[in-house]
Protein backbone atom coordinates (compact mmCIF):
# COMPACT_ATOMS: atom_id res chain seq x y z
CA UNK A 1 0.00 0.00 0.00
CA UNK A 2 3.05 2.39 0.16
CA UNK A 3 2.93 3.42 -3.67
CA UNK A 4 -1.33 3.88 -3.80
CA UNK A 5 -0.26 6.79 -5.65
CA UNK A 6 2.48 5.43 -8.31
CA UNK A 7 5.65 4.82 -7.79
CA UNK A 8 7.90 7.63 -6.38
CA UNK A 9 9.34 9.77 -9.48
CA UNK A 10 12.01 11.58 -7.22
CA UNK A 11 12.82 12.71 -3.65
CA UNK A 12 13.96 16.36 -2.65
CA UNK A 13 15.10 16.44 0.82
CA UNK A 14 15.71 19.26 3.13
CA UNK A 15 17.61 17.91 6.15
CA UNK A 16 14.73 15.72 7.66
CA UNK A 17 11.97 17.02 5.99
CA UNK A 18 11.35 15.01 2.50
CA UNK A 19 9.71 16.18 -0.50
CA UNK A 20 8.23 13.66 -2.99
CA UNK A 21 6.78 13.48 -6.54
CA UNK A 22 4.63 10.68 -7.21
CA UNK A 23 2.09 10.25 -10.76
CA UNK A 24 -0.66 11.16 -8.03
CA UNK A 25 1.28 14.64 -6.01
CA UNK A 26 2.90 15.85 -8.99
CA UNK A 27 -0.58 15.84 -10.99
CA UNK A 28 -2.19 17.60 -8.10
CA UNK A 29 0.86 20.17 -7.67
CA UNK A 30 0.66 20.84 -11.40
CA UNK A 31 -3.19 21.63 -11.63
CA UNK A 32 -2.69 23.84 -8.23
CA UNK A 33 0.75 25.07 -10.35
CA UNK A 34 -1.48 25.78 -13.53
CA UNK A 35 -4.46 27.64 -11.67
CA UNK A 36 -2.02 29.91 -10.23
CA UNK A 37 -0.75 31.18 -13.15
CA UNK A 38 -4.17 31.38 -14.33
CA UNK A 39 -4.84 34.11 -11.10
CA UNK A 40 -1.38 35.58 -12.17
CA UNK A 41 -2.62 36.41 -16.02
CA UNK A 42 -6.65 36.33 -15.73
CA UNK A 43 -8.47 39.77 -15.30
CA UNK A 44 -11.72 38.93 -13.15
CA UNK A 45 -15.04 38.65 -15.26
CA UNK A 46 -18.23 41.45 -15.10
CA UNK A 47 -20.98 39.34 -13.57
CA UNK A 48 -24.15 39.98 -15.66
CA UNK A 49 -27.14 40.12 -13.23
CA UNK A 50 -30.77 40.72 -13.96
CA UNK A 51 -32.29 44.10 -12.97
CA UNK A 52 -35.69 42.68 -10.88
CA UNK A 53 -38.67 44.40 -12.03
CA UNK A 54 -37.03 45.96 -15.07
CA UNK A 55 -36.08 45.49 -18.59
CA UNK A 56 -32.18 45.81 -17.94
CA UNK A 57 -29.22 44.07 -16.30
CA UNK A 58 -26.33 45.46 -14.52
CA UNK A 59 -22.79 43.95 -14.59
CA UNK A 60 -20.46 43.54 -11.17
CA UNK A 61 -16.99 45.17 -11.28
CA UNK A 62 -14.35 44.36 -8.64
CA UNK A 63 -12.73 47.53 -7.56
CA UNK A 64 -8.86 47.24 -8.45
CA UNK A 65 -7.76 47.29 -4.57
CA UNK A 66 -10.32 44.72 -4.24
CA UNK A 67 -8.56 42.63 -7.21
CA UNK A 68 -4.97 43.37 -6.12
CA UNK A 69 -5.79 41.76 -2.54
CA UNK A 70 -8.04 38.90 -3.45
CA UNK A 71 -5.49 37.91 -6.35
CA UNK A 72 -2.71 38.07 -3.69
CA UNK A 73 -4.50 35.93 -1.18
CA UNK A 74 -5.38 33.29 -4.63
CA UNK A 75 -1.25 33.52 -5.14
CA UNK A 76 -0.87 32.63 -1.38
CA UNK A 77 -3.65 29.75 -1.62
CA UNK A 78 -2.08 28.27 -4.44
CA UNK A 79 1.42 28.29 -3.31
CA UNK A 80 -0.12 26.72 0.14
CA UNK A 81 -2.05 23.96 -1.90
CA UNK A 82 1.63 23.29 -4.18
CA UNK A 83 2.98 22.81 -0.54
CA UNK A 84 0.31 20.55 0.75
CA UNK A 85 0.27 18.33 -2.21
CA UNK A 86 4.02 17.31 -2.26
CA UNK A 87 5.07 17.45 1.39
CA UNK A 88 6.37 13.96 3.22
CA UNK A 89 5.73 15.67 6.03
CA UNK A 90 2.51 15.23 8.60
CA UNK A 91 3.21 18.40 10.35
CA UNK A 92 4.23 20.35 7.04
CA UNK A 93 1.10 19.35 5.73
CA UNK A 94 -1.48 20.46 8.81
CA UNK A 95 0.54 23.95 8.16
CA UNK A 96 -0.03 24.14 4.69
CA UNK A 97 -3.94 23.12 4.91
CA UNK A 98 -4.43 25.56 7.49
CA UNK A 99 -2.72 28.17 5.50
CA UNK A 100 -5.25 27.18 2.70
CA UNK A 101 -7.97 27.61 4.96
CA UNK A 102 -6.98 31.03 6.25
CA UNK A 103 -6.30 32.27 2.21
CA UNK A 104 -9.89 30.65 1.32
CA UNK A 105 -11.09 32.91 4.21
CA UNK A 106 -9.41 36.08 2.65
CA UNK A 107 -10.19 35.37 -0.81
CA UNK A 108 -13.96 35.22 -0.20
CA UNK A 109 -14.46 37.96 3.02
CA UNK A 110 -13.17 40.82 0.34
CA UNK A 111 -16.03 40.68 -1.58
CA UNK A 112 -17.54 43.90 -0.85
CA UNK A 113 -21.38 41.81 -0.17
CA UNK A 114 -22.97 41.62 3.18
CA UNK A 115 -24.27 38.17 2.16
CA UNK A 116 -21.35 37.14 0.97
CA UNK A 117 -19.16 38.25 3.76
CA UNK A 118 -21.94 36.47 6.32
CA UNK A 119 -21.08 33.49 4.83
CA UNK A 120 -17.26 34.04 4.95
CA UNK A 121 -17.52 34.68 8.38
CA UNK A 122 -18.97 31.36 9.46
CA UNK A 123 -16.94 29.83 7.04
CA UNK A 124 -13.60 31.20 8.94
CA UNK A 125 -14.86 29.92 12.38
CA UNK A 126 -15.53 26.78 10.92
CA UNK A 127 -11.95 26.86 9.09
CA UNK A 128 -10.26 28.27 12.48
CA UNK A 129 -12.16 25.20 14.62
CA UNK A 130 -11.04 22.98 12.36
CA UNK A 131 -7.38 23.57 12.95
CA UNK A 132 -7.26 22.01 16.37
CA UNK A 133 -8.22 18.50 15.22
CA UNK A 134 -5.71 18.85 12.58
CA UNK A 135 -3.36 19.29 14.53
CA UNK A 136 -4.43 17.21 17.10
CA UNK A 137 -3.54 14.72 15.17
CA UNK A 138 -0.37 15.82 14.08
CA UNK A 139 0.53 16.15 17.66
CA UNK A 140 -1.03 12.31 18.30
CA UNK A 141 1.10 11.14 15.65
CA UNK A 142 4.06 12.34 16.89
CA UNK A 143 4.11 11.56 20.50
CA UNK A 144 2.91 7.33 19.35
CA UNK A 145 5.22 7.03 16.67
CA UNK A 146 7.81 9.34 17.44
CA UNK A 147 8.03 10.63 13.58
CA UNK A 148 5.78 13.08 11.77
CA UNK A 149 7.46 11.52 8.01
CA UNK A 150 5.03 9.81 5.98
CA UNK A 151 7.73 7.69 4.29
CA UNK A 152 8.69 6.44 7.60
CA UNK A 153 5.04 6.04 8.77
CA UNK A 154 3.91 4.04 5.13
CA UNK A 155 6.82 1.36 5.72
CA UNK A 156 3.56 0.10 8.49
CA UNK A 157 5.87 -0.71 11.18
CA UNK A 158 4.47 1.63 13.39
CA UNK A 159 0.72 1.98 14.14
CA UNK A 160 -0.76 5.29 13.74
CA UNK A 161 -3.74 5.45 15.85
CA UNK A 162 -6.67 5.57 14.35
CA UNK A 163 -8.35 8.12 16.35
CA UNK A 164 -5.01 10.38 14.65
CA UNK A 165 -6.60 9.44 11.33
CA UNK A 166 -9.74 10.66 12.32
CA UNK A 167 -8.91 13.79 13.86
CA UNK A 168 -6.97 14.59 10.84
CA UNK A 169 -9.57 14.00 7.98
CA UNK A 170 -12.04 15.96 10.69
CA UNK A 171 -9.73 18.91 10.59
CA UNK A 172 -9.49 19.26 6.76
CA UNK A 173 -13.12 18.71 6.34
CA UNK A 174 -13.16 21.96 8.25
CA UNK A 175 -10.62 23.96 6.25
CA UNK A 176 -12.04 22.81 3.32
CA UNK A 177 -14.37 24.98 1.73
CA UNK A 178 -15.76 22.87 -1.24
CA UNK A 179 -17.41 19.96 -1.02
CA UNK A 180 -18.51 20.74 2.63
CA UNK A 181 -19.67 24.16 3.23
CA UNK A 182 -20.51 24.13 -0.83
CA UNK A 183 -24.23 24.63 0.40
CA UNK A 184 -23.23 28.43 0.99
CA UNK A 185 -23.94 29.30 -2.64
CA UNK A 186 -22.93 33.23 -1.89
CA UNK A 187 -19.57 32.70 -1.85
CA UNK A 188 -19.21 30.09 -4.84
CA UNK A 189 -20.97 32.81 -7.22
CA UNK A 190 -19.25 35.86 -5.91
CA UNK A 191 -17.69 37.75 -8.55
CA UNK A 192 -14.23 36.99 -9.53
CA UNK A 193 -13.92 33.71 -11.47
CA UNK A 194 -10.16 33.30 -11.06
CA UNK A 195 -9.91 33.59 -7.08
CA UNK A 196 -13.34 31.76 -6.33
CA UNK A 197 -12.03 29.00 -8.85
CA UNK A 198 -9.20 28.67 -6.14
CA UNK A 199 -11.22 28.15 -3.23
CA UNK A 200 -12.89 25.54 -4.52
CA UNK A 201 -9.64 23.84 -6.15
CA UNK A 202 -7.77 23.98 -3.09
CA UNK A 203 -10.62 22.76 -1.09
CA UNK A 204 -10.71 19.52 -3.46
CA UNK A 205 -7.02 19.16 -3.54
CA UNK A 206 -6.63 18.98 0.30
CA UNK A 207 -9.31 16.76 0.08
CA UNK A 208 -7.66 14.31 -2.41
CA UNK A 209 -4.34 14.55 -0.55
CA UNK A 210 -5.61 13.84 2.90
CA UNK A 211 -7.33 10.57 1.50
CA UNK A 212 -3.81 9.17 0.28
CA UNK A 213 -2.37 10.24 3.59
CA UNK A 214 -5.08 8.31 5.35
CA UNK A 215 -4.47 5.51 3.10
CA UNK A 216 -0.54 5.78 3.36
CA UNK A 217 -0.79 5.69 6.98
CA UNK B 1 -0.98 7.21 -28.02
CA UNK B 2 -1.98 9.84 -31.03
CA UNK B 3 -4.28 6.70 -32.61
CA UNK B 4 -5.55 5.99 -28.78
CA UNK B 5 -6.53 9.10 -27.91
CA UNK B 6 -8.38 9.58 -31.20
CA UNK B 7 -10.02 6.08 -31.24
CA UNK B 8 -10.98 7.09 -27.27
CA UNK B 9 -12.52 10.76 -28.25
CA UNK B 10 -14.84 9.40 -31.22
CA UNK B 11 -15.88 6.03 -29.50
CA UNK B 12 -16.73 8.19 -26.59
CA UNK B 13 -18.56 10.61 -28.68
CA UNK B 14 -20.12 7.55 -30.25
CA UNK B 15 -21.10 6.02 -26.95
CA UNK B 16 -22.72 9.37 -26.10
CA UNK B 17 -24.48 9.26 -29.78
CA UNK B 18 -25.90 6.13 -29.05
CA UNK B 19 -27.15 7.12 -25.31
CA UNK B 20 -29.42 10.29 -27.19
CA UNK B 21 -30.62 7.60 -29.62
CA UNK B 22 -31.33 4.81 -27.03
CA UNK B 23 -33.25 8.07 -24.90
CA UNK B 24 -35.05 9.19 -27.47
CA UNK B 25 -36.10 5.79 -29.03
CA UNK B 26 -37.54 4.77 -25.25
CA UNK B 27 -39.64 7.78 -25.38
CA UNK B 28 -41.16 7.43 -28.72
CA UNK B 29 -39.10 10.47 -30.61
CA UNK B 30 -36.85 9.58 -33.67
CA UNK B 31 -33.60 11.12 -32.17
CA UNK B 32 -30.80 12.21 -33.37
CA UNK B 33 -28.57 9.93 -35.69
CA UNK B 34 -25.95 8.23 -33.55
CA UNK B 35 -23.11 9.76 -35.25
CA UNK B 36 -24.67 13.09 -34.10
CA UNK B 37 -22.28 14.38 -31.03
CA UNK B 38 -19.17 13.55 -33.58
CA UNK B 39 -21.03 15.89 -36.05
CA UNK B 40 -21.79 18.06 -33.18
CA UNK B 41 -17.63 18.23 -32.15
CA UNK B 42 -16.18 18.36 -35.87
CA UNK B 43 -19.47 21.43 -36.52
CA UNK B 44 -18.12 23.41 -33.62
CA UNK B 45 -14.54 22.95 -34.45
CA UNK B 46 -14.92 25.27 -37.85
CA UNK B 47 -17.97 27.61 -36.40
CA UNK B 48 -17.21 31.65 -35.84
CA UNK B 49 -15.39 31.87 -32.17
CA UNK B 50 -15.36 34.54 -29.81
CA UNK B 51 -14.91 35.52 -26.01
CA UNK B 52 -17.40 37.41 -24.43
CA UNK B 53 -16.90 41.04 -23.53
CA UNK B 54 -17.78 40.25 -19.95
CA UNK B 55 -15.18 36.81 -19.42
CA UNK B 56 -12.41 36.53 -17.61
CA UNK B 57 -10.64 35.77 -21.28
CA UNK B 58 -7.28 33.67 -19.48
CA UNK B 59 -9.37 31.65 -17.32
CA UNK B 60 -12.14 31.39 -20.07
CA UNK B 61 -9.70 29.92 -22.94
CA UNK B 62 -7.55 27.90 -20.37
CA UNK B 63 -10.72 25.99 -18.72
CA UNK B 64 -10.87 24.13 -21.86
CA UNK B 65 -7.59 23.24 -22.81
CA UNK B 66 -7.32 21.80 -18.85
CA UNK B 67 -10.17 19.61 -19.72
CA UNK B 68 -8.98 18.14 -22.50
CA UNK B 69 -5.73 18.07 -20.82
CA UNK B 70 -6.30 16.06 -17.21
CA UNK B 71 -8.83 13.61 -19.69
CA UNK B 72 -5.87 13.04 -21.70
CA UNK B 73 -3.71 12.03 -18.83
CA UNK B 74 -6.31 9.92 -17.67
CA UNK B 75 -6.42 8.19 -20.85
CA UNK B 76 -2.43 7.64 -20.51
CA UNK B 77 -2.85 6.56 -16.71
CA UNK B 78 -5.50 3.89 -17.55
CA UNK B 79 -4.57 2.13 -20.58
CA UNK B 80 -0.97 1.97 -18.63
CA UNK B 81 -2.12 0.43 -15.94
CA UNK B 82 -1.45 3.71 -13.45
CA UNK B 83 -2.82 4.78 -9.77
CA UNK B 84 -6.56 4.23 -9.92
CA UNK B 85 -6.33 7.14 -7.23
CA UNK B 86 -5.40 9.54 -10.13
CA UNK B 87 -8.25 8.37 -11.89
CA UNK B 88 -10.79 9.33 -8.91
CA UNK B 89 -8.26 12.92 -8.90
CA UNK B 90 -8.91 13.67 -11.96
CA UNK B 91 -12.56 12.83 -11.80
CA UNK B 92 -13.00 14.86 -8.86
CA UNK B 93 -10.87 18.05 -10.70
CA UNK B 94 -13.43 18.01 -13.59
CA UNK B 95 -15.89 19.61 -11.16
CA UNK B 96 -13.17 22.36 -11.08
CA UNK B 97 -13.33 22.19 -14.88
CA UNK B 98 -16.77 22.78 -14.83
CA UNK B 99 -17.23 25.40 -12.15
CA UNK B 100 -14.84 27.44 -14.51
CA UNK B 101 -16.26 26.73 -17.46
CA UNK B 102 -19.53 28.77 -15.54
CA UNK B 103 -17.82 31.48 -13.83
CA UNK B 104 -15.36 32.27 -16.12
CA UNK B 105 -18.02 34.20 -18.79
CA UNK B 106 -19.73 36.58 -16.34
CA UNK B 107 -23.46 34.95 -17.51
CA UNK B 108 -25.44 33.99 -15.23
CA UNK B 109 -26.44 30.92 -16.53
CA UNK B 110 -23.25 29.46 -16.70
CA UNK B 111 -22.60 31.00 -12.64
CA UNK B 112 -25.29 28.87 -11.46
CA UNK B 113 -24.50 26.10 -13.67
CA UNK B 114 -21.39 26.00 -12.07
CA UNK B 115 -22.56 26.41 -8.45
CA UNK B 116 -24.60 24.15 -9.22
CA UNK B 117 -21.68 21.44 -10.07
CA UNK B 118 -19.82 22.41 -6.75
CA UNK B 119 -23.08 21.54 -4.90
CA UNK B 120 -23.22 18.63 -6.05
CA UNK B 121 -19.97 17.46 -5.51
CA UNK B 122 -21.32 14.67 -3.00
CA UNK B 123 -21.16 12.57 -6.28
CA UNK B 124 -18.08 12.10 -5.56
CA UNK B 125 -17.80 10.67 -2.08
CA UNK B 126 -19.60 7.25 -3.61
CA UNK B 127 -16.44 6.49 -5.57
CA UNK B 128 -13.54 7.29 -3.05
CA UNK B 129 -15.58 4.57 -0.95
CA UNK B 130 -15.27 2.12 -4.02
CA UNK B 131 -11.64 2.82 -4.44
CA UNK B 132 -11.64 1.99 -0.20
CA UNK B 133 -13.47 -1.08 -0.68
CA UNK B 134 -11.11 -1.98 -3.56
CA UNK B 135 -8.26 -1.60 -1.77
CA UNK B 136 -8.99 -3.79 1.22
CA UNK B 137 -9.15 -6.43 -0.79
CA UNK B 138 -6.37 -6.07 -3.68
CA UNK B 139 -4.08 -4.53 -1.18
CA UNK B 140 -3.21 -2.06 -4.16
CA UNK B 141 -4.38 0.63 -6.07
CA UNK B 142 -2.65 0.13 -9.41
CA UNK B 143 -5.01 -0.78 -11.88
CA UNK B 144 -2.50 -3.44 -13.48
CA UNK B 145 -2.35 -4.87 -9.86
CA UNK B 146 -6.37 -4.80 -9.88
CA UNK B 147 -6.83 -6.61 -13.04
CA UNK B 148 -3.90 -9.52 -11.78
CA UNK B 149 -5.92 -9.57 -8.15
CA UNK B 150 -8.83 -10.53 -10.86
CA UNK B 151 -7.15 -12.97 -13.63
CA UNK B 152 -6.52 -15.09 -9.78
CA UNK B 153 -9.54 -14.84 -8.09
CA UNK B 154 -12.01 -13.77 -10.60
CA UNK B 155 -14.59 -10.10 -11.40
CA UNK B 156 -14.71 -7.96 -8.29
CA UNK B 157 -17.93 -7.39 -9.40
CA UNK B 158 -18.98 -10.60 -7.85
CA UNK B 159 -16.71 -10.17 -4.60
CA UNK B 160 -17.77 -6.58 -3.66
CA UNK B 161 -21.04 -5.65 -6.10
CA UNK B 162 -22.04 -2.95 -3.97
CA UNK B 163 -18.95 -0.86 -4.58
CA UNK B 164 -19.44 -1.85 -8.12
CA UNK B 165 -23.29 -0.25 -7.67
CA UNK B 166 -21.42 2.58 -6.06
CA UNK B 167 -19.41 3.44 -9.18
CA UNK B 168 -22.40 2.97 -11.58
CA UNK B 169 -24.20 6.04 -9.93
CA UNK B 170 -21.31 8.00 -10.35
CA UNK B 171 -21.13 6.81 -14.28
CA UNK B 172 -25.18 7.60 -14.05
CA UNK B 173 -24.31 10.91 -12.25
CA UNK B 174 -21.86 12.17 -15.42
CA UNK B 175 -24.13 11.15 -18.30
CA UNK B 176 -26.63 13.87 -20.55
CA UNK B 177 -29.80 13.50 -19.32
CA UNK B 178 -29.79 12.22 -16.06
CA UNK B 179 -31.20 12.47 -12.62
CA UNK B 180 -28.30 13.92 -11.87
CA UNK B 181 -27.58 16.42 -14.82
CA UNK B 182 -28.58 19.22 -12.55
CA UNK B 183 -25.78 21.14 -13.95
CA UNK B 184 -26.97 21.65 -17.56
CA UNK B 185 -30.40 21.75 -16.75
CA UNK B 186 -32.92 23.41 -19.28
CA UNK B 187 -33.88 25.83 -16.85
CA UNK B 188 -30.30 27.11 -17.00
CA UNK B 189 -29.98 26.76 -21.05
CA UNK B 190 -27.16 24.65 -21.28
CA UNK B 191 -25.78 25.27 -17.81
CA UNK B 192 -22.31 25.78 -17.06
CA UNK B 193 -21.02 25.55 -21.00
CA UNK B 194 -23.71 28.41 -22.08
CA UNK B 195 -21.48 30.61 -23.00
CA UNK B 196 -19.13 28.55 -24.64
CA UNK B 197 -19.38 28.45 -28.47
CA UNK B 198 -17.06 27.60 -31.62
CA UNK B 199 -14.23 25.71 -31.08
CA UNK B 200 -14.20 26.35 -27.36
CA UNK B 201 -17.47 24.01 -27.21
CA UNK B 202 -15.39 21.37 -29.85
CA UNK B 203 -13.12 21.40 -27.01
CA UNK B 204 -15.36 20.70 -24.31
CA UNK B 205 -17.42 18.18 -26.86
CA UNK B 206 -13.80 16.17 -27.22
CA UNK B 207 -13.60 16.18 -22.90
CA UNK B 208 -16.80 14.69 -23.18
CA UNK B 209 -16.28 11.95 -25.41
CA UNK B 210 -12.94 11.36 -23.77
CA UNK B 211 -14.16 11.71 -19.83
CA UNK B 212 -16.97 8.67 -21.13
CA UNK B 213 -14.59 6.80 -22.90
CA UNK B 214 -12.06 6.73 -19.68
CA UNK B 215 -15.14 6.38 -17.07
CA UNK B 216 -16.07 3.19 -18.45
CA UNK B 217 -13.18 1.57 -19.35
CA UNK B 218 -12.09 2.12 -15.49
CA UNK B 219 -15.20 0.62 -14.58
CA UNK B 220 -14.66 -2.60 -16.66
CA UNK B 221 -11.29 -3.19 -15.82
CA UNK B 222 -11.79 -2.02 -11.95
CA UNK B 223 -15.17 -4.84 -11.82
CA UNK B 224 -14.57 -7.42 -14.73
CA UNK B 225 -10.36 -7.43 -14.93
CA UNK B 226 -8.89 -7.59 -18.43
CA UNK B 227 -10.87 -8.64 -21.32
CA UNK B 228 -10.16 -8.75 -25.09
CA UNK B 229 -10.25 -5.57 -26.63
CA UNK B 230 -13.30 -6.35 -28.67
CA UNK B 231 -15.18 -7.82 -25.59
CA UNK B 232 -14.15 -3.91 -23.63
CA UNK B 233 -16.21 -1.99 -26.47
CA UNK B 234 -19.02 -4.40 -26.30
CA UNK B 235 -18.98 -4.32 -22.68
CA UNK B 236 -18.64 -0.25 -22.77
CA UNK B 237 -21.97 -0.84 -25.11
CA UNK B 238 -23.81 -2.51 -22.88
CA UNK B 239 -22.93 -0.18 -19.96
CA UNK B 240 -24.15 3.00 -21.98
CA UNK B 241 -27.66 1.08 -23.08
CA UNK B 242 -28.17 0.25 -19.42
CA UNK B 243 -27.27 4.28 -18.63
CA UNK B 244 -29.89 5.41 -21.19
CA UNK B 245 -32.72 3.09 -19.95
CA UNK B 246 -32.43 4.32 -16.27
CA UNK B 247 -32.07 7.79 -17.41
CA UNK B 248 -34.89 7.95 -19.89
CA UNK B 249 -37.17 6.30 -17.49
CA UNK B 250 -36.33 8.90 -14.51
CA UNK B 251 -36.82 12.54 -14.30
CA UNK B 252 -34.07 15.02 -13.40
CA UNK B 253 -34.25 15.82 -9.91
CA UNK B 254 -33.95 19.41 -8.24
CA UNK B 255 -30.78 20.49 -7.02
CA UNK B 256 -31.46 19.85 -3.69
CA UNK B 257 -33.14 16.65 -4.20
CA UNK B 258 -30.11 15.24 -6.23
CA UNK B 259 -27.70 16.49 -3.58
CA UNK B 260 -29.58 14.43 -0.87
CA UNK B 261 -30.26 11.20 -2.65
CA UNK B 262 -26.23 11.30 -3.24
CA UNK B 263 -25.69 11.78 0.40
CA UNK B 264 -27.81 8.99 1.54
CA UNK B 265 -25.61 6.78 -1.13
CA UNK B 266 -22.76 7.95 -0.24
CA UNK B 267 -23.42 7.31 3.69
CA UNK B 268 -24.58 3.91 2.64
CA UNK B 269 -21.65 2.75 0.82
CA UNK B 270 -19.28 4.89 3.92
CA UNK B 271 -21.50 1.90 6.35
CA UNK B 272 -20.78 -0.87 3.64
CA UNK B 273 -16.74 0.10 3.22
CA UNK B 274 -16.81 0.04 7.46
CA UNK B 275 -18.07 -3.55 8.13
CA UNK B 276 -16.22 -4.66 5.07
CA UNK B 277 -13.10 -3.53 7.19
CA UNK B 278 -13.91 -4.49 10.52
CA UNK B 279 -14.97 -7.89 8.83
CA UNK B 280 -11.84 -8.33 6.65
Amino acid sequence: MNEIGGAPLFFLEFGDIVIYFSPFTITLFLLALVFSVFVLVSRPERQIDIAFGADAFYAKVISLSELKFRRFMSIACGLACMGAMVTGDLFDFTLFVSLVGICNVGIVAAVKSRHVQNAAYQYGLVALAGTVPMFAAAAMVAATTGTLSMLELAEGTIQVPLAARALLVLGVMGEGMAPFYAAKAEMFRAPGAPYVIMCSLSSLLIFLRVAEVILVL
Amino acid sequence: MIAELLFATFFGLLLLGIHRKVIARIQRRPGPPVWQEILHMLKFSFKTTWVPNTASAALFVGVVLVAIGIWTAALFVVTSGGSLLVIFAIYMLHKIVEHGFGLSSGSPYGKFGGVRSVISAASEIPLIVSVAAIAIFTKSLLISDIVAYQTLHGPLLLTIPPAAVAMYVVLISKMPFGPFSIVESKELVSGYKTEHFGVWRAGLEICNGLKTYVLLLTFILVFAGGLPFWLILLAMLLITLSLSFVCALSPMLSPYDSVTIQTIIAGLMVAYVAILGVVS
